[in-house]
């Protein structure tokens, strides 16, 4: 095993990170009518079958929608922009948005990128997710 | 199948009230009713006691204080719509003919228990990335003002309008007049919304008794029941794929149930109370219930329409905006403003020959579905 490499995830079961700080979001897709989840389902809604595959999904997507957050929990600094991403599969997922108040709009292309996110209990950086700009 | 009526209501004043409990407030509201219908608490079968964030068997710490430990009680959670929830349980056991006269209500101590903004349960994907409720619903009003051409004071007219009702309910946690001025400089929430797009956070309790046609024929007062012709649940569906936050399914559906169990129509329907958590919620709910077209109800409250005294008024009671939002006493709340409308007994805020009246509520968040539970409820006069 590797593990003491392996970068520690915010949420390993919706967000992988490899050692090269790369990385996914891992969803469902179902064999059978192609729809995608996240995050994963043990069922597919659409057409109730069991078996769905586990897979990464897409990096980039457009954004559907977004908010500028001012009052949260004491977990998040604000402010921060928080949004809704149509990936490429496609499915929706929320994230932080890292591009400025000013210039962010509906309908802009983003891609994932893994970011800082904190640390753990042994002192180990925890990755996290947001999308940003498309480089 | 027999019918069901309400025949009893009662609600405490809406707001803070430190000096409470859970089971005193949810107390006052049951006794309350069971004043107003006028009957010996011992004519009560069965009971639903809504709570969410309150502790375990609030609804039998209630029933010990009224005088009716004793009788089956199930306690029910489905966020903001567990009073309406408990309500369709007794709906339910007068239809099965498990009882002729039920009780539901809700309750929540919510000061006690909650400061600042919701957010979706702990767990949650969504939570985990920053997701709170406001950003949630501020997120919707963004996209719907991106299709449809909303504008933020369009936005901020239906707090105005609320908290103008709010003024007019003494049981109202709001009880001052606002302008939309005051709406666009409030402290901002998550953008479009400032402070007074949300509802806030409120103590208070609402209940009804609610009594089959039989009973109300037999030992009722017929001038005063009104008839629950519908009351309709149901739960958000998982998308297969991205969908529209714009038009909301889950109420659309749920209201289909209600039209279809009531045999009315939204044409004939004159007033409602709905889920206006947050401004663009409004909008939403109206027209998920199919009352409006899509993307033109935000015209209508500008010109007024929504009004009492308008063509079809909204939240008359002052709605979660303004009347406050103690979650699971909400929906218990809306039922009981219905009521008054339905009774003639809304005094300063009475909607003129009001016959049909359809009350929604909506709760709860979970990563991937459109939204938790839905109810919809429509009385007949
Ligand atoms: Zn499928």
């Amino acid at each position: 095993m590797t593990t003491t490499k392996t970068p520690v995830s915010f949420r390993p079961r919706e967000l992988v990170v490899a050692e090269d700080g790369t990385g996914h979001l891992v969803g469902s897709r179902c064999p059978t009518c192609g729809a995608h989840y996240f995050p994963t389902r043990e069922v597919c809604a659409g057409c109730l079958t069991e078996d769905l595959e586990t897979v990464p999904l897409p990096r980039r997507g457009t954004l559907y929608t977004y908010t500028v957050v001012h009052q949260s929990t004491p977990a998040f600094e604000t402010p921060y922009v928080l949004g809704y991403v149509d990936l490429e599969a496609p499915v929706r997922v929320m994230g932080q948005i890292d591009v400025d108040p000013e210039e962010v709009a509906i309908g802009m292309a983003l891609e994932l990128k893994i970011v800082p996110w904190g640390t753990d209990d042994e002192g180990r950086t925890v990755w996290g997710y947001r999308f940003g700009g498309v480089s | 199948m027999t019918d069901v009526y309400v025949i009893g209501i009662g609600m405490t004043q809406f707001g803070k009230h430190p000096d409470r409990t859970t089971a005193s407030l949810g107390a006052e509201a049951v006794r309350k009713a069971i004043h107003d219908a006028g009957i010996d608490p011992r004519v009560i079968q069965t009971g639903y006691a809504g709570h969410v964030f309150q502790p375990m068997v609030t609804g039998q710490q209630v029933l010990a204080q009224v005088g009716l430990a004793g009788i089956p009680l199930a306690n029910v959670e489905n966020a903001c719509s567990s009073g309406a929830t408990a309500i369709r349980g007794s709906y339910l056991d007068i239809l099965a003919g498990v009882a002729d006269v039920s009780l539901a209500f809700g309750t929540e101590h919510l000061t006690g228990a909650f400061k600042g903004a919701f957010t979706p349960g702990e767990d949650d994907p969504e939570a985990a990335v920053g997701a709170t409720m406001p950003a949630v619903y501020a997120m919707r009003a963004r996209r719907y003002m991106e299709e449809f051409g909303l504008t933020r004071e369009q936005l901020a007219r239906i707090s105005v309008k609320n908290k103008r009702n709010a003024a007019l309910n003494p049981l109202a946690h709001f009880k001052k007049d606002i302008t939309i001025d005051d709406v666009l400089a409030a402290r901002p929430i998550a953008e479009p919304f400032g402070l007074l797009d949300c509802s806030p956070v409120s103590d208070g309790a609402a209940a009804v008794v609610l009594a089959s046609g039989d009973w109300v024929k037999r030992h009722g007062d017929p001038a005063r029941a009104v008839r629950l012709a519908a009351s309709a649940l149901r739960t958000g569906e998982v998308e297969t794929a991205p969908g529209s936050m714009t038009f909301e399914v889950l109420t659309h559906k749920t209201a289909r149930d209600a039209y279809e169990a009531a045999g009315v129509g939204p044409e004939d329907v004159d007033f409602a109370e709905v889920h206006d958590c947050f401004t663009i919620a409004e909008i939403l709910r109206i027209e998920g219930l199919g009352l409006f077209e899509q993307g033109t109800y935000p015209h209508a409250v500008e010109r007024g329409e929504a009004d009492i005294g308008g063509r079809f008024p909204v939240n008359p009671s002052g709605g979660l905006l303004g009347k406050g939002h103690p979650l699971a006493a909400t929906g218990v709340a809306q039922v009981v403003e219905l009521t008054k409308q339905l009774r003639g007994e809304a005094e300063d805020r009475q909607i003129e020959g009001a016959r049909v009246g359809i009350a929604h509520c909506r709760g709860g968040k979970a990563a991937g579905v459109e939204g938790a539970a839905c109810t919809v409820q429509i009385l007949v006069r």
